[in-house]
């Protein structure tokens, strides 16, 4: 019952471990949601900029390209108006320095092919269809055709761009000049580009036609396809769901430089690691937050238990308990010693009072023997001297016996517990003394049970009794008196009933004669004779008093059933 | 209860340093676990060895085989496999194939990509292979085994459909046929012509006049074929269903000077017979898909490696028909010209 309670109530290094926890949770997780978002953003803003400047690399080497195909247009154009023979001799030396110009062909304005320059390949006796030739591009500046396959050599197909421009002939006619580049150099550069991880860029036109992919022929082979996404942006940088489409225009042509990169496997990787960072660090706190909550219930939480199961057991039983030192933090050993030295003083205390009520009531009870002697003594020497003035030697010498009996009994000093015996020799003594000096005004029996006899009795313990029958029962009487001294065995206490028919007592006065202490005038009083037997042998024994006016009063006195020598153990 | 005290404290006193000892070694294994996550760059799972994939083929030299080359390579690079690629020197020696699997099984080949020579004598050799653990993927000609995994090649039959439609698009009144088909062990083959003969049957136009058999080499099938035209000068057409023999024809029609009066289809696409369908001696290509066929035969591999799901035991690749008239269109120029 009680440990069930106590399991309920929540433990203080439970508390801990939570609080720690919870804490620490709760701070992890809203610095993981910011850090997060924090670096979602840093790293779509990084991968944005990494794409755009991996893009205007691209562009910039394509522009030299292209820049580079714009001056070979160029050269031609300054040489294709020469003589017959250094015409051939420049496209020669032209074609072999050049070695990804395919072609370059001559068209009239209605499109005839007149001249084609090779460096050496078959030309095709009977043309199907060509490639090469475009219409009159209206663009000034380069302008450069979507890939085709080259059509004007036998048994070879490259595929080619053509750059293609009006120039004036060698008699000053139009012409439209054409070349074929297999673009494979800038192709090569292409497929070096990386962005991020997986990305890439290729090269379309400014109507959306696939220049250079890096996976060119998967896309020519149908296995890939591209977003068509990009081919209607104008130039910038896009974020569509996690793909950044970076784009950018050739300041020199009709190209533009499509960067694709992805955000998610940049983001996703990398938050994926910040989380699992997190978890662990979370893991660690839990474990260090148990541990702490461990710790501090060894150096708290346990002792304070301790301290309160020991607290308890004194509570129950102060007398006989023992307290062992708690160890653990300083606070916990200062209230250990604290209530350790408590403990010691309490029981000290303790039997400091007990050891005092008995040497206060001993004293007491010495004093008020003392006390009676006078009085009684005076009186009763007072008798026997009258006794002997009277010539009654006889009764002087029965009432100086019963003096000293008397006394021999009063005065056994350090036993205070008497066998019943004595104490009705001591009651008798006393009787036959007070019956001489009351003249006979009374007369008195004792009823003793044999058996009774050898039992102890606090000593002094009727003769006050039968002292207040006298002085108050029966000496304000009339008529002559008569106390009765019964003594009975019950079953387990000793009866002992001192009947007179005096005055008697009113209610009050039965009460108050159990709580008054003793006047000058009688001896030890029926409050001491009651708190005796009370110490003697416990609060279940001691006096009963019962009394009616002028019919009498009955004194009860039970004492418990000890023998000489049993005394101690019960 | 004193004693139940002491069993407690005895055991608590076991615990205690064996607990501690564990979360010690949490900390620090949780630490170094952050700290290697912190220094670690953002590089992947970090490369194990790689996985090594072959490639068994039929022939190394023809543009198609080429091709399927350039495809595999392609996707061995994306996938980052090692890729080994052989063939016998001709078109009909499976034992050298044989050999070639049982090497492959050897030096540890997790998955062969095939093309079998021979579809029955092939087949316990892969099945030998298979039984060692290895994966098989069959590419553009099948092998007669239970244990492959995915079959990714043209089909086949319906290409032979596609070659018979060409001839069908012809105005001639009457189409005396003439078949020159290679190997006829070769499953391929002979799927091509089941398709082509099929789709012909019922015309009334067509008269299949002769069929014959060469080596898939040019000159094999130059000369059958200048024998079958001696015997048959009747016929006016003449299908053929791979690279080599489509050379042989065009040869042979060229000799014969005959590429007004002969329809040719032919299978396959390099720069010759290109050349031949621009000047005429051949009239139809029926072209495969030979990239695909390569790239996608590695991927698969590469999807049995790590047990991904494949989309289908089956997988057909492309096939356009390319005559003189649309060759140079832009789609189709796209399919008959490889990039390089």
């Amino acid at each position: 019952m009680r440990k069930g309670r106590l399991k309920q109530k929540i433990s203080l290094s439970a508390v801990m471990t939570w609080a720690v926890t919870v804490l620490v949770l709760t701070v992890l997780l809203s610095m993981l949601l910011f850090f997060i978002r924090m670096y979602q953003n840093s790293i779509e803003k990084n991968a944005m900029i990494a794409s755009e400047q991996a893009v205007v690399q691209v562009v910039n080497t394509v522009e030299n390209y292209t820049g580079d195909m714009a001056d070979a247009m160029e050269m031609i154009s300054r040489h294709i108006g020469r003589q017959e023979e250094a015409r051939n001799e420049f496209f020669q030396s032209f074609l072999e320095i050049r070695s990804d110009v395919v072609a370059v062909t001559t068209y009239d304005l209605e499109g005839r092919l007149l001249d084609c320059w090779s460096d050496g390949l078959k030309q095709k006796a009977k043309l199907r269809e060509n490639l090469s030739y475009m219409e009159t591009p209206e663009k000034k500046g380069l302008h450069i055709s979507k890939p085709h396959v080259e059509s004007l050599f036998e048994e070879y197909y490259p595929w080619v761009v053509t750059v293609s421009g009006n120039m004036r002939g060698q008699r000053g006619q139009e012409l439209q000049v054409s070349m074929d580049i297999r673009f494979s150099n800038i192709a090569d550069y292409v497929d070096e580009v990386g962005i991020g991880q997986h990305g890439y860029c290729f090269i379309q036109d400014t109507e959306g036609n696939l220049v250079y992919h890096p996976q060119q022929q998967l896309i020519y082979s149908g296995l890939k396809e591209e977003a068509g996404e990009p081919d209607s942006l104008a130039d910038g940088s896009y974020l569509r769901s996690n793909v950044i489409y970076t784009i950018r225009t050739l300041e020199n042509c009709n190209w533009r430089i499509v960067g694709v990169s992805y955000v998610d496997e940049l983001i996703t990787n990398r938050v994926e690691r910040m989380v699992r960072i997190c978890l662990v660090l979370l893991f660690l706190v839990l474990i260090t937050a148990m541990l702490l909550g461990t710790l501090f219930s060894w150096l708290f939480a346990r002792p304070a238990n301790q301290l309160t199961r020991a607290m308890g057991e004194f509570e129950k039983n102060a007398e006989n308990f023992r307290f062992v030192q708690v160890e653990g933090t300083g606070e916990i050993s200062a209230l250990s010693d604290s209530f350790g030295h408590m403990v010691v003083r309490i029981q000290e205390l303790m039997e400091q009072v007990r050891q005092e009520e008995v040497t206060l009531r001993k004293t007491e009870l010495n004093a008020l023997q003392a006390q009676i002697n006078p009085h009684f003594l005076y009186n009763t020497l007072d008798s026997i001297a009258w006794m002997c003035e009277e010539g009654r030697n006889e009764e002087a010498v029965e009432m100086v016996n019963a003096l000293a009996r008397l006394f021999r009994i009063s005065i056994s000093r350090g036993h205070e517990l008497i066998p019943l015996e004595k104490e009705l020799l001591h009651a008798r003594s006393y009787l036959k003394i007070q019956n001489y000096r009351y003249k006979n005004q009374f007369t008195y029996h004792f009823d003793v049970e044999e058996g009774c006899l050898p039992y102890l009795c606090s000593k002094i313990t009727l003769q006050p009794i039968i002292e207040n029958a006298i002085y108050h029962g029966i000496d304000r009487m009339v008529d002559e008196g008569r106390i009765d001294i019964r003594i009975r065995e019950e079953e387990d206490v000793i009866l002992m009933t001192v009947t007179d028919n005096g005055v008697g007592m009113s209610q009050e006065q039965c009460r108050e004669i159990l709580h008054r202490e003793a006047g000058d005038r009688t001896g030890i009083g029926i409050k001491n004779v009651n708190d005796r037997i009370r110490i003697y042998f416990g609060e279940a024994y001691g006096l009963l008093i019962t009394s009616e006016l002028d019919e009498g009063t009955c004194v009860e006195i039970r004492i418990p059933k000890v023998k000489e020598g049993d005394y101690g153990t019960k | 209860m004193g004693q139940n005290k002491t069993g407690r404290k005895r055991s608590a006193g076991l615990l205690i340093p064996l607990g501690g000892l564990l979360l010690i070694l949490c900390y620090v294994a949780g630490i170094r676990y952050i700290t290697a996550n912190l220094k670690g760059n953002d590089g992947g799972n970090g490369e194990t060895s790689k996985h090594y994939v072959a490639l068994v083929v039929k022939s190394t030299t023809s543009a198609f085989w080429k091709s399927v080359f350039s495809g595999a390579n392609a996707a061995g690079t994306e996938y980052n496999l090692t890729l080994t690629i052989e063939g016998p020197d001709n078109e009909e020696d499976y034992k050298t194939q044989n050999e070639q699997i049982a090497r492959a099984v050897e030096n540890g080949a997790e998955v062969i990509v095939f093309s079998a020579v021979d579809y029955e004598a092939n087949g316990a050799a892969i099945d030998a292979a298979a039984s060692q653990g290895v994966k098989i993927v069959v590419i553009d000609s099948d092998v007669n085994s239970s244990q492959v995994s995915s079959r990714i090649s043209t089909d086949n039959y319906r290409a032979g459909q596609m070659a018979a439609t060409a001839v069908l698009d012809s105005p001639e009144e009457s189409l005396r046929v003439g078949i020159v088909n290679f190997d006829k062990n070769s499953a391929n083959g002979q799927q091509r012509e089941a398709g082509f003969r099929d789709a012909l049957r019922g015309d009334h136009r067509v008269q299949i006049v002769d069929a014959i058999n060469v080596l898939s080499t040019t000159e094999d099938s130059k000369g059958g074929t200048m024998e079958m035209l001696k015997n048959h000068p009747e016929i006016n057409v003449i299908a053929t269903f791979n690279e080599w023999t489509s050379l042989g024809v065009g040869y042979a029609i060229q000799e014969l000077s005959l590429a007004e009066e002969t329809m040719v289809v032919a299978f396959d696409s390099n720069v010759v017979s290109v050349g031949m369908l621009e000047t005429g001696e051949v009239d139809a290509l029926i072209v495969q898909n030979p990239y695909a066929m390569g790239y996608l035969g590695v991927e698969c591999a590469y999807n049995l490696i790590n047990n991904l799901p494949l989309e289908s035991s089956q997988v057909d690749t492309a096939t356009t028909v390319i005559t003189r008239e649309n060759m140079f269109e832009e789609e189709c120029q796209k399919v008959l010209f490889t990039f390089d």
